[in-house]
Order: C-alpha cells, then structure tokens, then sequence
C-alpha cells in the first residue's frame, strides 16, 4: 500500500504540475506536499522492511534491506530539494532569470527524476533497473541545461551521450547476466531472484565479461575514475536543488545496480573477481579528484569532484569487504546529507555573488553568516572530520582494508589528506576576506535556509546516534551485498 | 536449425556489420541515416523471424514496433534535422580514412580473438555470427568516439543499440517481448530528446561539430 502511494503521489504530482497553468506557488505547493506523503509513506516501507525483511507490492515491485535504505534517501534529500526548490526558483524569478514556463518545466521533470529513481530501486527486474535508470539520464538532461546557457547546453549533451554509451553497454552486461536464466523464465520479466536461483549454471567467464560491462556501464552513471569525464560539468551547471539530487542520491542508485550484479557475480566466480575491481576503480576516484580539488577553480565543480572521490571511498568499502561493506552503505548515507548540504548551501552563495567561480566569491561568512557556517559544517563533514559521521566511515573502511592492501589503504589516506588541505583552501579563500561593495549583505530568506538547517540537524543526530531501525537495515543489507 | 539457416544470419549479421563498417567511411549526413535504416531494418526482420519460431504475436508486434521505431520514426527526425539546418555533410573524424579502417580490423580481429571466444559458449552453433555482433559493438562505440559531427554521434549510439539487440537475438535472449517493448520506447524517447538538444546545439553554436563546443574547458 504504502508503495502504491509513492508512486501514485508522484505520478500525481507530475499530472496536477502539467494542468497548472499560471501560478508558480501551485506548482511549488504541490511539489513539496507531494514530496512530505513520500516521505511518509517510505517511513512506512522502511518500518515494514525492517519487520519482515521485505517489503512487496506485487512480483515486480519490491524493496529489500538495500532497496530500503535507498528510498529513505531519495525521499529525505527530495524533501529538501523540493522545499529549497521553492524558494531558489521564487527568486530566479523574482530576477527574471526565468519565467512561468521554465519553473513548470522544472517541476515536472523534477518529478519525472525522483519517479525514475524510486522505480529503479523497487523493481525486481533488471531491464526495468535499467529503463529507470536511463529514464533518469533522459529527465535530467534537461534539468542540466535549465538556464540555456551555451555551457549548460554543452554539459547536458556531454552528460546524455556519456551516459548513453555507458548504460547501452551496463545494457550489454545485464543481457549476458540472463543467459543462465533464460530456460527458467521464458517470456517472462526475469527477476533478481530468478537470476540468483539460476546463478549456478553461469559459466565463470560471461560472468566475469558481464560484470565488467555492468561495472564500467553503470561505473559511468556512478561516476567511477575515468568514466566520470560528464559527471563535473553536469553537476555543476544544473540547478542547485538538482546537483544536490544528482551527488546526493542518484549516484547511490547507479551504485545499487553495480551491487545487485556483484552479488550474481560473487556467487559464479567468487568474491574476490569483483573486490579487486572494485579496489581499482575505487582507488583512481579517490586519487584523481584529489589531485583536481586541489586546483579548482569553480566551487559547483569543487564539490562534483569531491562526490567522485566519495563515490570511490565506498567502492573501496565493498571492494574492501566485511566491515568495509557496512561503513561503505553507512558512508552513503552520511555522503548524501553532507553532499546536499553543500550543494544547497553553494546555492546560496550563487544567489548572492551570481558567479561559481571561487576568485569571484570572498567574504562569505560575513555576506551570507548562516550560509557560511552551514557550508563550513557541510565542508568539516565532507572531509571526514570528527564528531561527523564520515570520519567513522572513512577509518571503518580503512580499518577493513590496511591488512589486505595496505599499500591502497595508504595512497587511499594521502589522497583523503590531499582533499582535505585542498578543499580547506577553496574554503579559506570563499569564507574569508571582503567581498565586493555591490553585493548586499543578508540572507535571501528563511526558504533558502531551513532545508539546510534541518540536512544538518539529520546529520549531527545521525553522526551521533544511529536508529536501531537503519542499523538494523545495514546491518541486512551488509550481509545480502 | 539447418545449416541454410544459420548461412543466412550470418550473411544477414555480416551485412549489418557492413552498414556500420561504411558508416565510418561516409561522408554525407544523408547517407549514414539511410546506413542506419537499412541496418535496422535487418535487425528488425531477424526480430519478425524469431517471431515466426517461436509462434509468437507478441514478438511479432514488437518487431514492427522496432521497424517504426528504428526504420521509419528515427531515421525522419534525423532527416528533419538535416534539412531544417541545411547539414549535408556531416564534420569530419579524429583519425583519417586509412587509419579508421585499420582500427575497424584491429577491433574486429580482437573480437575473434582467444580473448573473447569463451563469449561462443551463448551461440555455439552460430559462433562466428556472435563474435560478429561482439565486433559490432566495439566498432559502432569506436564510431562514436572518432566521429566529431553530433548527428554521426547519435547514430553511433542506436547503432550500439542494433548491435546489442542482434547479439540477443544470437544467444537467444531476444525472445523476452516485454524486455523488447521497453527498450523500443527507451529508444523513442531518446530519438526525440537527442534531436531537441541537437537543434539547441545547432541555434547556440551555429553548427553540429562536438569539437566547436570549447565553454566547459574554459572554466
């Protein structure tokens, strides 16, 4: 039932936003009402998964541990996202950046995105994972070239053909990963399950071939070393509200297909296959992206590259195993707060400055003093500082791996020291000195804040005190994954 | 499965690697529409054939679905395209004529290699077929990545997708209509809104040549 209403509530939004004719405030009030009976109603599965280990609308629709974790993410952070959304359109407007059509425009591909990601994660069936997740690529391209900018133009064409290639060949690998189960479910949607009862029949090399195609396919909507060329200039030039989707929550989902074949995989050819690789692409997002926060020169970009990097922490977690798994689903949840924080924070700062770029943005803490000190709890969190839940993930993961590899393990910790003194000063510059006499002092009002103020809230709890509920899940969901 | 009858789709797989192979080479945006309406619509007849194997109605609608999706609704967007920007050649490619055809073998000669012939294992009667459509694969991504003209570009990527489709068909895994239904309409959608972004490309840059969009690097 309480699926049913997710998606009924979405589909519903979608319908009511495209008869609005005029009004903006309709349109943000029935994205935000939507997104508090989302929210509800994905409390209502998460209890339910807990209890009973699975939640089931019917045979193709279904949430796991996993699933679970998943939705209760894409429900908080489209929360806030649709919350700030309000407010950060009500002023693009206000400064007739853009008119009634392209907030209308805004909302329903909003829904359509958040519709995508639910669906991707509920359904049983991986062709359906995969139409969903290509669905979300399709209603965010453009999200990212919402301001018809040249640049945003550029990104959002970059974006859709990267992403393109990359999920027609995680498309190739999901079809190799049928073959042992085709005799089992003729004409019919193969399921998960189906494709696990069968996974003894797989013979070891399509499985190995299939895994690297999945992995270097959906690697790319994760955002994976090198396959993340797209992911910087997509983030950074859509909305706000939307980056903080895109880092926040749909990287997770492109993660949950990756780790839905691993588990088929580990079970053909034994854990380690998939561990290695992992390890790999793994280590060169941490790297990298490094190196390139160090030189950034643009803050929206600043934080792209810090979600590859957090992206590459995790698949380390799973590469690394055991305990490396737990902290690693622990760390995206704790990644999509932070990440969503910052992003909506940069958002601000946008709105203040109107320039992304660092040199053009000084003085913050004292232009924007809420903002600023949001940003910096955001930065402090992000970098794996304590008391914030990422410093336990990060040394969790860690901590799993220095026996086995522990040369990664110590190029994986310079490279998080490097991020650190990097990130520290983009921020120093941003927060510090004086900004210029023509921008205005003053936050642009409660709407731009109070999401941020309670993404922060969620996180300092959360980094404290985990619910016995989500634990409970990851726990699950370690043991499955 | 008679000899005569895996002859045949092997000459129909080869014919397809042949559109793509010519892909590379042509010149005129026109022509490698026509390459990818020919090409679909042999993907298309080797789907009505699984049809009439199986005896299945559903896998027949799904076969005319793909040739009004893939032979006569994609190829009129991109003609549209064409004609509406007056594109009648399309840009050039990173590496020469000579040079791309060396790659083309090198791929192709990869693909039968001992590397990939485990894959036979899928289709083992119509083995040279399948590593066909393996090669396929890797050329028509190839041919993404060497083209520099946007609508050469997007034909790579639904020729990627023929070619993933005739490697199901091969191995057997095509007979999934309900699987089939859903990447059909994927593929629409994405006709439509790859064209809208090409027609945005082409009103703010004033040409469909990837290599002229330079706003990201400079940031």
């Amino acid at each position: 039932m309480a699926l049913s209403i997710i998606i009924i509530t979405l589909v519903g939004a979608f319908i009511l936003s495209s008869l609005v004719k005029k009004k903006r405030e309709i349109l943000s009030w029935i994205a935000s009402s939507a997104s508090v009976i989302e929210l509800v109603a994905t409390l209502v599965v998460v209890y339910q998964v807990s209890q009973n280990g699975i939640y089931a609308l019917n045979s193709y629709l279904a949430v796991d541990q996993l699933g679970a974790i998943l939705i209760l993410i894409v429900s908080v952070i489209g929360l806030a996202a649709s919350w700030y959304s309000n407010s950060y359109l009500q002023i693009e407007v206000a400064h007739e950046v853009i008119g009634f059509r392209r907030v209308k425009q805004y909302f329903l591909l909003l829904h359509l995105f958040i519709l995508a990601m639910f669906f991707a994660i509920v359904t049983t069936n991986p062709i359906l994972m995969w139409i969903s997740i290509e669905a979300t690529t399709l209603s965010t391209a453009f999200l990212i070239s919402f301001y018809g900018k040249p640049a945003a133009i550029e990104a959002a064409w970059k974006y859709l053909m990267i992403n393109s290639v990359g999920l027609l060949l995680g498309f190739f690998g999901t079809l190799l990963f049928f073959y042992p189960s085709l005799n089992a479910s003729f004409h019919e949607l193969i399921s998960w399950q189906v494709i696990l009862d069968n996974v003894y029949g797989f013979d070891p090399f399509v499985a190995k071939i299939a895994f690297i195609f999945v992995l270097i396919g959906y690697g790319t909507k994760v955002g994976l070393v090198p396959m993340h060329t797209w992911l910087p200039d997509a983030h950074s030039k859509a909305p706000v509200p939307i980056s903080s989707l895109l880092s926040g929550v749909l990287l997770n989902v492109a993660f949950l297909a990756v780790l839905r074949f691993k588990v088929i995989t580990d079970l053909a050819v034994g854990a380690e296959f998939t561990q290695k690789l992992l390890i790999l692409f793994g280590l060169l997002s941490v790297l990298v992206p490094a190196f390139i926060i160090f030189t950034q020169k643009n803050y929206k970009r600043l934080l792209a590259y810090s979600s590859i990097e957090h992206m590459g922490i995790a698949a380390l977690g799973f590469g690394f195993g055991g305990a490396g798994s737990f902290a690693a689903l622990l760390h995206m949840v704790y990644h999509s707060l932070s990440k969503s924080i910052l992003f909506l924070s940069s958002g601000n700062i946008f709105l203040r400055y109107g320039s992304t770029k660092i040199k053009n943005v000084q003085g913050v803490l004292k232009t924007l003093p809420v903002t600023g000190g949001l940003f910096i709890i955001g930065f402090l969190a992000i970098t794996g500082m304590p008391p914030f839940g990422i410093f336990l993930t990060e040394f969790s993961i860690m901590a799993a791996g220095i026996k086995a590899h522990p040369l990664i393990v110590a190029i994986s910790l310079l490279a998080l020291t490097l991020v650190f003194v990097g990130f520290l000063k983009q921020l120093t510059a941003m927060m510090f000195g004086e900004a210029d006499k023509e921008i205005k002092k003053g936050e642009a009002g409660k709407g731009t804040l109070l999401p941020i103020i309670v993404l922060v809230i969620i996180l300092v709890v959360a980094s404290f005190y985990i619910p016995a509920v989500l634990k409970s899940l990851i726990t699950s969901a370690t043991l499955a994954y | 499965m008679t000899i005569d009858y895996l002859q045949i789709i092997f000459l129909l797989e080869a014919v397809i690697f042949l559109t793509i192979v010519f892909m590379h080479l042509v010149h005129k945006n026109s022509s490698a529409i026509s390459l990818y309406a020919f090409q679909s619509l042999i993907v298309s007849v080797l789907m009505f054939g699984s049809a009439l194997k199986e005896a299945s109605w559903l896998l027949a609608f799904v076969a005319i679905l793909m040739f009004a999706v893939k032979v006569l609704v994609a190829p009129h967007f991109f003609k549209k395209l064409v004609h509406s920007n007056q594109l009648k050649f399309s840009s050039s490619t990173y590496l020469n004529g000579p040079l791309t055809l060396v790659m083309v073998a090198a791929l192709t000669g990869l693909t039968y290699s001992s590397y990939f012939y485990p894959l036979t294992i899928l289709a083992e009667k119509n083995q040279n077929a399948l590593l066909l459509s393996v090669a396929m694969i890797l050329v028509s991504v190839f041919l993404i990545i060497n083209r520099k003209g946007i609508l050469s570009q997007m034909i790579g990527i639904l020729s990627l997708e023929n070619a993933i489709v005739s490697f199901a068909f091969l191995s057997g895994l095509e007979a999934v209509p309900s699987m089939q239904l859903g990447i059909i309409f994927d593929i629409l959608v994405w006709v439509i809104i790859a064209s809208v972004f090409a027609t945005m490309i082409y009103k703010k840059f004033g040409t469909l040549d990837s290599t002229t969009m330079k706003n990201l690097k400079e940031e």
